[in-house]
């Protein structure tokens, strides 16, 4: 018989201690686990999510530089306007590879929802653009033909939600003429499949707004100073940037912020965890006081108990670690549904990243918490003085 | 054990799994009120073609005279019943379909008696030229009265009812063009469905 069958048997002989136990141990891994997969995975979406614009600058009209980010994050609407020949004075910088502008505009439809809605249509350049989001793909059909075609693209739940299919019309409120559908683009997982795509020259026209822009997405050649970009487009009249890294900088401020503090609850759950690892192995070494006396004096050395004390602290740590990271795998989508109700930005992909590394981590962590908490009681159970401890089981 | 395992396995599912799409009430609450005045309760029931299988689309299909096309018209769609009671006493049903317009998805809902009559007719979503005119009192109040009988006739691909059947009589708006076809075909489709779902148990 090993060292590990005794201190297994060991932990068997009292199964709903030894369970409840390891149920805190599993509990404190879950939360580690989770939390570190979420830190990983929202700052893997918002990297997705920002990458995916295809460029790393955005100029727009003057306006809250924060308030343009949420919105364009969201797909939503900025309604300043700024002159479509700043495209010019932007492709004097050297730093600059490729530019697209585009002009958001949004029509009050009466007829949406019950008191009516904004429906929001983003112009775009048929030239610039795709080649700026190389990751759209089409499910049926493809880009415009020119930026002045009566023609609309589709992201893929905007095309759901209105049951629009390649050749069919769309409605524009208070236009006239019809918008006929040439494409249906596949799930990105972006902000572009909720969006209704429209040649730029065409939004100009159809809301009168010739020669104004409300973004230029900027793509700053590899290798190039963006900062250096940034700090002459600054000077540039009535338009402010927005540099994505800056974006992210703050949405991961703000996020780190509120990890800080729930970590901080994991790591208080976590010494609860210890503390009941403690309270377990230290009740079972008093309960076998006698029996341990017995093992001394049948040879047994202070290390042996010390060990087989100390292995009864691992099993069960290993078995609550375990047990705990494979329940975040598990509950992974449903810790995600939950943060993504209750944050008010979230972005796209998996927001709970668990991979064999932070599982790992948690798991090695929560392990060496309890090994820690395990030492007390195996040292003490290795000072048990043989003749003392037998006489007790008399008494 | 085993119900855990399964709610554990459902949570795991591709959010694809449920990509069907249904039909509810924005606010089930105030709708209720509005078309059954009165009301006290109202309950909530889901429920689908699944359970008939290919058996039942079929038949649906062939009651309808038209085939179910793409992700609002499948198998897989769960339909929203609202069961409305005043007191203990049921007093009708609300149920809607989405529908594809000349312009985009359409929602119709009916409310119905007990025994399948149109009380109200009601669009929630719709696209359209003439939407104003397709949401006029007057127009939804020309299917008050009717049932799956007055619509049985009614060819949902030809867009055309028989001269002097019930159905033949509903005037569309002439700016709905298509959409007044479409509506049409959604009022047949949520009625054979009611039947379907509610009025054919109860007869059997």
């Amino acid at each position: 018989m090993t060292i590990y069958t005794i201190a297994y048997k060991n932990l068997l002989r009292k199964k709903t201690r030894t369970a409840l136990t390891a149920g805190g141990i599993a509990l404190s891994a879950w939360v580690l686990a989770t939390l570190l997969g979420f830190n990983r995975g929202y700052q893997q979406g918002l990297n997705k999510d920002i990458d995916n614009m295809g460029f790393q600058v955005l100029l727009t009209a003057k306006g809250c530089p924060y308030e343009a980010a949420t919105l364009m994050l969201k797909g939503g609407v900025g309604l300043r306007y700024m002159p479509a020949d700043v495209v010019k004075t932007v492709f004097k910088n050297p730093e600059v590879d490729k530019v697209t502008p585009m002009l958001m505009h949004g029509v009050f439809d009466p007829n949406k929802g019950e008191n009516g809605a904004i429906a929001a249509y983003l112009g775009v350049d048929a030239a610039s653009f795709p080649g700026m989001k190389p990751y759209l793909d089409f499910k049926q059909g493809g880009w415009f033909t020119d930026n002045q075609a009566y023609e609309a693209v589709l992201g893929y739940e905007a095309a759901e939600l209105e049951q629009r299919e390649v050749g069919d019309k769309l409605l524009i409120p208070g236009v006239a003429r019809d918008i006929r559908v040439v494409g249906i683009l596949n799930r990105s997982g972006t902000q572009d499949d909720g969006t209704i795509f429209l040649p730029i020259t065409t939004v100009q026209n159809l809301f009168n707004r010739r020669g104004m822009l409300t973004g230029l997405g900027i793509r700053v050649k590899k290798g190039a100073d963006i900062s250096a970009l940034e700090n002459r487009l600054y000077d540039l009249p009535d338009v402010q940037v927005v540099s994505m890294a800056q974006v992210k900088s703050t949405i991961m401020n703000l996020v780190n912020s509120a990890r800080v503090i729930v970590l901080g609850i994991a790591g208080i759950a976590i010494i609860i965890a210890m503390a009941g690892v403690i309270n377990t192995i230290l009740m079972s070494v008093m309960e076998r006081y006698a029996e341990i006396g017995i093992i001394k004096s049948m040879g047994a050395l202070p290390l042996d108990i010390f060990r087989m004390i100390w292995m009864e602290t691992a099993l069960l740590c290993g078995f609550g670690g375990a047990a705990g990271i494979g329940l975040a795998f598990v509950t992974a989508r449903l810790a995600e549904a939950a943060v993504r109700y209750f944050l008010p930005y979230a972005p796209n992909g998996a927001l709970v990243a668990l991979d064999w590394r932070i599982s790992g981590f948690a798991f090695l962590l929560i392990t060496a918490g309890g090994l820690a908490s395990g030492i007390y009681p195996a040292w003490r159970a290795a000072r048990v003085r043989p003749l003392e401890a037998i006489r007790s089981e008399g008494e | 054990m085993k119900t855990i395992f399964l709610l554990l396995m459902l949570a795991g599912l591709s959010p694809r799994a449920f990509g069907a799409v249904g039909c509810d009430l924005n606010d089930p609450d105030r709708d209720a009120a509005r078309l059954f005045p009165g009301y006290t309760a109202y309950k909530t029931r889901y429920v689908s073609l699944r359970p008939g299988g290919a058996a039942q689309l079929a038949r649906v299909e062939k009651r309808l005279g038209d085939k179910f096309k793409g992700l609002y018209e499948n198998i897989e769609v769960p339909y929203t019943l609202y069961e409305i009671y005043r007191g203990k006493e049921l007093a009708g049903y609300i149920h809607g379909v989405n529908q594809k317009g000349e312009y985009g998805g359409i929602q119709v809902f009916l409310a119905l008696d007990p025994k399948g009559v149109i009380k109200s007719f009601y669009i929630q979503k719709l696209t359209s030229r003439a939407a104003q005119e397709l949401r006029a009192k007057e127009f939804g109040a020309q299917f008050e009265g009717l049932s799956l009988k007055d619509f049985e006739s009614y060819d949902p691909v030809a867009g055309k009812a028989p001269a002097g059947s019930p159905a033949a009589g509903i005037k569309g708006p002439p700016a709905a063009g298509k959409d007044f076809s479409a509506v049409m075909r959604a009022v047949k489709k949520n009625l054979i469905l009611m039947d379907e779902f509610v009025f054919a148990g109860k007869a059997k």
